[in-house]
């Protein structure tokens, strides 16, 4: 699985094959800058650092992260999910979800395990346990 | 059952060997490992919840779950709620501030801000699902006076049968012929 649709408005968004940022746990890396703009539907195999501003939808085999000061209405499906940023959309992860203490999510999220830091602001359904991939496969 | 932390019977409820007291106006309570509450509790203070709660909690200060404690039911704290890693709750939550450790269950709707808590009543509103209640008994005699009307009802149907009196007329030409020969035969 490779990259199969993305739209981005940036010179700095690269993956790690590219810019030599190395593999993490054996698979490559997708890694937007502070000032990057993705908009649009991203397949991913390996892990992803989200910064800068983000819309859309992003299934990653991997990690996906949420940087500090990142924004981003995004629909996530990941295996571990990060956020530090302020996050507006769905969030599935097949592992775990964790919420820095600076973290702000609005939307419902899936999760098999959960992390919740003092600070962090959530607004929405929280459903643990079994996980279901939401509906379009992409 | 609707507990308050202001009256004394809310201290006396809680057996929890320590923790459970009152400082002013301010309380801490306390539901051990074999405390079990089925109800509301209103705490203007702090609660831990080591034991099994199915019912509301509202908190002013702060919640927390932990070491086996089990909640089912929404959750207000004022102040913050912490769900610990052994700790488990089903229910909606409005809080100030939010911890669940990793290893916690949690299950339900998270509000957080002072949007989420100003909105919401205090247990005075649990008295009136209360009485709620009570209504709804009062509708099933009302019920079971209707089943008697419907009983009652078919009579009055069996009742305009009388239209039949006009076969008896036909009843009454064939007993004729077949009494006369009988008499006549006695005669």
């Amino acid at each position: 699985m490779d990259v199969q649709e993305a739209v981005a408005e940036s010179s700095h968004v690269a993956s790690a094959d590219d810019n030599g940022d190395g593999k993490r746990d054996g698979q490559r890396k997708f890694t937007m800058g502070p000032n990057d703009v993705l908009e649009g539907k991203l397949v991913y195999d390996g892990h992803v650092h989200v910064d800068g501003r983000a819309e859309g939808e992003f299934r990653v085999t991997g990690n996906l992260d949420v940087a500090s000061g990142a924004t981003a209405k995004i629909l996530i499906e990941a295996a571990n999910v990060t956020v530090k940023g302020v996050v507006e959309g769905s969030v599935a992860a097949r592992d775990k979800l964790t919420l820095g203490k600076n973290a702000r999510l609005s939307g419902d999220i899936v999760v098999r395990r959960l992390q919740i830091d003092d600070g962090a602001s959530l607004n929405g359904h929280v459903r643990m346990g079994d996980f279901e991939q939401h509906g379009s496969g992409g | 059952m609707t507990l308050s932390s202001t009256g004394p019977a809310a201290r006396n409820r809680t057996s929890a060997p320590a923790g459970n007291g009152s400082d002013g106006n301010h309380s801490s309570v306390v539901l051990g490992p074999r405390d079990r509450l089925v109800g509301l509790l209103y705490v203007e203070g702090d609660l831990r919840v080591v034991g099994t709660v199915e019912g509301e909690l509202e908190v002013t200060g702060s919640v927390e779950i932990d070491d086996g404690g089990r909640v089912t039911g929404p959750v207000t704290a004022h102040d913050r709620l912490v769900v610990g890693r052994a700790g488990s709750l089903k229910g909606d939550v409005r809080v100030a501030r939010l911890v669940v450790q990793d290893g916690a269950t949690f299950i339900g709707n998270v509000s957080m801000g002072k949007a989420a808590l100003d909105a919401p009543p205090k247990p005075v509103e649990a008295v009136k699902p209360v009485e709620a209640v009570k209504p709804a008994k009062a509708v099933e005699p009302v019920e079971a006076a209707k089943l008697q009307e419907a009983v009652t009802t078919p009579e009055p149907v069996k009742a305009v049968q009388p239209v039949k009196p006009v076969p008896p007329i036909q009843a009454t030409k064939q007993a004729d012929r077949k009494t006369q020969p009988p008499d006549r035969k006695r005669r």
